[in-house]
């Protein structure tokens, strides 16, 4: 049992997700099937799998608003290869490294330019469109070439019965788990969200564990470029334009991960994800038009926010001041 | 005398532990109210209530004589009760007169008009602070100060100081007394803590003692006496050996010399410094705040950026070494336990054993990239025991820990990284009698084992009390040098200031 002060945003999400879900199952014939609940999950995985990679990042006191740049450019320059012949292999290992290569360098001019990471990413991933719209691609949009039949099952297939973009979820989220957990790199993320200068004076290699974070962030955004590119058989760059990125750290902010850095983890991220996803689902059954859809979800977000002002007060003082 | 602010029957609940149980306090008017305690005894969480920072589970605020509803700091400051945390609640990034002004009206005008007012006003309290310096450029003394005054210029009817003089050098503090003599004959009544029992003995007019949460005695200051004092506040008698003044040890010779410091300039904080530090011996440096201690030791662990060094060297055990960051230092077995521990000292977030064990992962003491659950448990297990940390439960994250708790935290995460020079800046600040001196044997302790141990420290009770070697530092440079037991009090100050 937990008593009222142990209401977290967490929970107040979850709760909330479990409200609507039964309100839901109720009004809408239809919601409460294996197969929708199924291809609801299916329909968020992508934007848990990029939860997750941003989590690391805020976890550490940082963001990457370059995530989905990241993504749709390594994806549609890995698809174009492919179609000009490039072995699949081959391509995939060059998107990678430019994934790995992109979050190298933004985490190179956060840790060592000690450039904010908020100008740091925006700028990045700005450069790394047009970079790859110019120089990488020809169009807008890539279409799955034949040559690359091999890995569609990755976005369309399924395994004992679950879309494997469900089960490629749930493996993120718990390497991402046992990372933070388990991994000493993991823990240091941590440390340093909560308290650069203490991870400092303690040892902790801080520079390069943040350029660490954002090279981490590349290569879960390559795996969610995958699951994309792979499940819609094409690769839309203008995705980095729009407000995909938004709704990425949407999911981590509703989940309960402070952007001040330091506190949640993945079950924050999966939390967040069921909520938008239960609502998502919802509003397509009820039909309701894209742009409500996004004001109720702004709206969903304030109310976790505020819910959380009341039941946690954050109290100005020990904000401020640890010591007490 | 008249009542002027009052605590009923008081309760405040953290997840269901108490931090303070049932307490009935009276503020009379004009009075300098001693409250004392042993770390995490309530006092803070107690006088938190009466500042509107935070609510009583349950009892009654009375202000007055009538029963008053505090809505938040700012409210109660309104209603004339101003608070003096125990760490600085100031804004590092705007200068010293923006945040004595911060929330005026007046903070509109043109700077140069809160400048010249910000001037006039700490002269008039004797406070030396430039209003037009930036916080984060002031050591913890003058923060202290500008926080003083910004409640002084609120015209509180009650200030309350959390352990306002633990950061102070004597002669500050000897302004700090006046200063609230001064209030008190401007009628302010004035609630004070401090682990210091003589300041409260000579300062206070009645004390109140608390103990685990619960209030013990409230009486006239003139029937207390330290012993009676310290009775109340642990329960029971304890041995003289670790709350009495231990008498003069003979001096530990030096042994290896493991740190020679030549010349070292750094800023404008740190010129010309030479001095070298010994295994097996406590080297005690004492100087007034500003006088270039901490910067010295920060360059020497690699904590300084490097732009502020401006030549020198230093050598460790003959070996030149330059330490860009800290880690490397550590890496070599120099360590420094910060002064300022919410700052830099800990993890807020995190456990007790979190905190430890990362610090033993950054530490070096194993090669494997994963985290053993195992290891850190024990490693937690061992230090809580032997640095006596008390936590209500083992998951508490450190915030929730009281201020001496904290700093024992702190000095864990350093020694679990197998230090050969460690370096404590002032090491009991805002630690309970009981507290100061296990510290104190600890260091002792890390002495005799044969460690390099350095103390920097304002309060020169505690450097008497501990240096094998006493250092004088003044004006970013060490000036003179004593053995330990051969010079007093009055001799060191004065090498100090003149
Ligand atoms: N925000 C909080 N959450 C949980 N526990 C808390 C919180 N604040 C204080 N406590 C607990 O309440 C108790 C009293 O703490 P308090 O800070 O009042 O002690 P204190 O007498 O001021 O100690 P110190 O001399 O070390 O400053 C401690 O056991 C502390 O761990
Ligand atoms: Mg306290």
């Amino acid at each position: 049992m937990f008593g009222v002060a142990n209401l977290t945003q967490e929970r107040i999400v979850l709760a909330l997700a479990l409200g609507l879900t039964t309100v839901f199952s109720i009004a809408l014939p239809g919601f409460l099937t294996a197969e929708n609940l199924l291809s609801l999950v299916r329909s968020v995985s992508v934007l848990g799998i990029l939860g997750i990679a941003m989590a690391l990042v805020v976890i550490g006191r940082g963001i990457d608003l370059s995530l989905v740049a990241v993504m749709a450019v390594s994806l549609a320059w890995t698809l174009h290869m492919v179609a000009t012949g490039v072995p699949l292999a081959v391509a995939l290992a060059l998107g990678l490294a430019f994934c790995l290569l992109a979050g190298i360098i933004t985490g190179f001019l956060i840790a060592y330019v000690e450039i904010p990471a908020i100008f740091a990413t925006l700028a990045m991933g700005t450069f790394i469109y047009g970079f790859g719209r110019y120089f990488l691609i020809t169009l807008d949009v890539v279409y799955l070439p034949d040559a690359a039949r091999s890995i569609v099952w990755i976005g369309s297939g399924s395994f004992l019965g679950i879309p494997v973009p469900v089960l490629v979820f749930g493996g993120v989220c718990l390497l991402g788990a046992l990372f933070l957990r388990y991994v000493k790199a993991g823990r240091y993320v941590r440390a340093i969200g909560d308290n650069l200068l203490a991870a400092r004076i303690t040892g902790i290699p801080v520079r390069p564990i943040i350029v660490m974070q954002y090279a981490l962030s590349g290569l879960i955004g390559f795996v969610a470029g995958l699951v994309t590119a792979t499940s819609v058989a094409s690769m839309n760059i203008r995705v980095a334009n729009s407000t995909f990125v938004y709704d990425v750290i949407l999911v981590v902010v509703l989940g309960g991960i402070g952007l001040s850095g330091g506190k949640g983890g993945v079950r924050n991220v999966i939390v967040g994800t069921l909520l938008i996803g239960v609502l998502i689902n919802g509003m397509t059954i009820m039909d309701v038009q894209y742009t409500v859809q996004n004001v109720i979800k702004s709206l969903i977000l304030l109310a976790a926010i505020v819910a959380d002002t009341i039941i946690n007060p954050r109290d100005e003082q020990t904000a401020q001041q640890g010591d007490i | 005398m008249k009542t002027i602010l009052e605590l009923r029957h008081a309760t405040k609940e953290y997840r269901g532990v108490p931090a303070v149980k049932d307490v009935t306090f009276t503020l009379e008017q004009g009075e300098v109210h001693a409250l004392l305690g042993e770390n995490g005894a309530g006092k803070s969480t107690l006088t938190k209530m009466l500042a509107g920072v935070i609510a009583p589970t349950a009892g009654d605020i009375l202000l007055d004589g009538q029963a008053v509803e505090l809505r938040g700091p700012s409210d109660a400051l309104h209603k004339g009760i101003a608070m003096v945390y125990q760490e600085t609640s100031l804004v590092p990034s705007l200068t010293v007169a923006q945040n004595l002004y911060l929330g005026d009206a007046r903070w509109f005008n043109r700077l140069r008009g809160i400048y010249i007012a910000a001037q006039q006003f700490l002269q008039s309290l004797n406070f030396p602070v430039d209003p037009t310096a930036l916080v984060s450029s002031l050591g913890a003394g003058q923060k202290q100060m500008v926080e003083i005054a910004r409640a002084v210029h609120h015209k509180a009817r009650v200030i309350i100081f959390d352990e306002p003089t633990g950061t102070l050098t004597p002669e500050e503090k000897h302004h700090f007394f006046a200063l609230v003599k001064r209030l008190q004959a401007r009628g302010v009544s004035i609630i004070f803590i401090s682990h210091a029992l003589e300041e409260a003995l000579q300062i206070s007019d009645r004390i109140t003692i608390l103990r685990d949460g619960e209030y013990v005695v409230t009486d006239r200051t003139e029937n207390f006496d330290r012993d009676r004092i310290v009775r109340a506040m642990v329960g029971r008698t304890l041995s003289d050996e670790l709350y009495g003044r231990a008498d003069q040890r003979r001096a530990r010779p030096a042994g290896r010399k493991v740190l020679s410091v030549q010349n070292l300039s750094m800023g404008t904080m740190v010129r010309n410094n030479t001095f070298s530090v010994f295994a097996g011996q406590i080297t005690g440096i004492f100087g007034l705040i500003g006088s270039g201690r901490t910067e010295t030791a920060k360059v020497i662990a690699g904590i300084m950026k490097r732009d502020f060094f401006h030549g020198g060297q230093i050598r460790l055990e003959d070996r030149p070494v330059r330490y860009r960051v800290p880690r490397p230092a550590i890496r070599d077995g120099i360590i420094y336990v910060t002064e300022d521990r919410k700052l830099e000292g800990f993890f807020e977030t995190m456990s007790v054993a979190e905190n430890i064990y990362v610090a033993a992962m950054a530490g070096g003491q194993s090669r494997s990239s994963m985290v053993s659950m195992s290891e850190m448990r024990q490693l937690a297990e061992t230090w809580t025991k032997a640095l006596n940390i008390r936590v209500i439960n083992s998951d508490a994250r450190v915030v929730e820990l009281s201020g001496g708790n904290q700093q024992k935290v702190v000095v864990g995460k350093a020694l679990v990284q197998k230090p050969k020079l460690i370096i404590f800046d002032e090491p009991t600040r805002g630690v309970d009698v009981g507290a100061i001196a296990e510290i104190h044997q600890l260091i002792n302790r890390l002495a005799d084992d044969g460690m390099a141990v350095v103390v920097i420290s304002s309060y020169l009770p505690e450097i008497l009390h501990l240096s094998d070697r006493i250092l004088v530092s003044r004006q970013g440079r060490i000036v003179e040098e004593f053995t330990g037991g051969q010079a007093d009090e009055e001799t060191i100050m004065y090498a100090a200031v003149h």
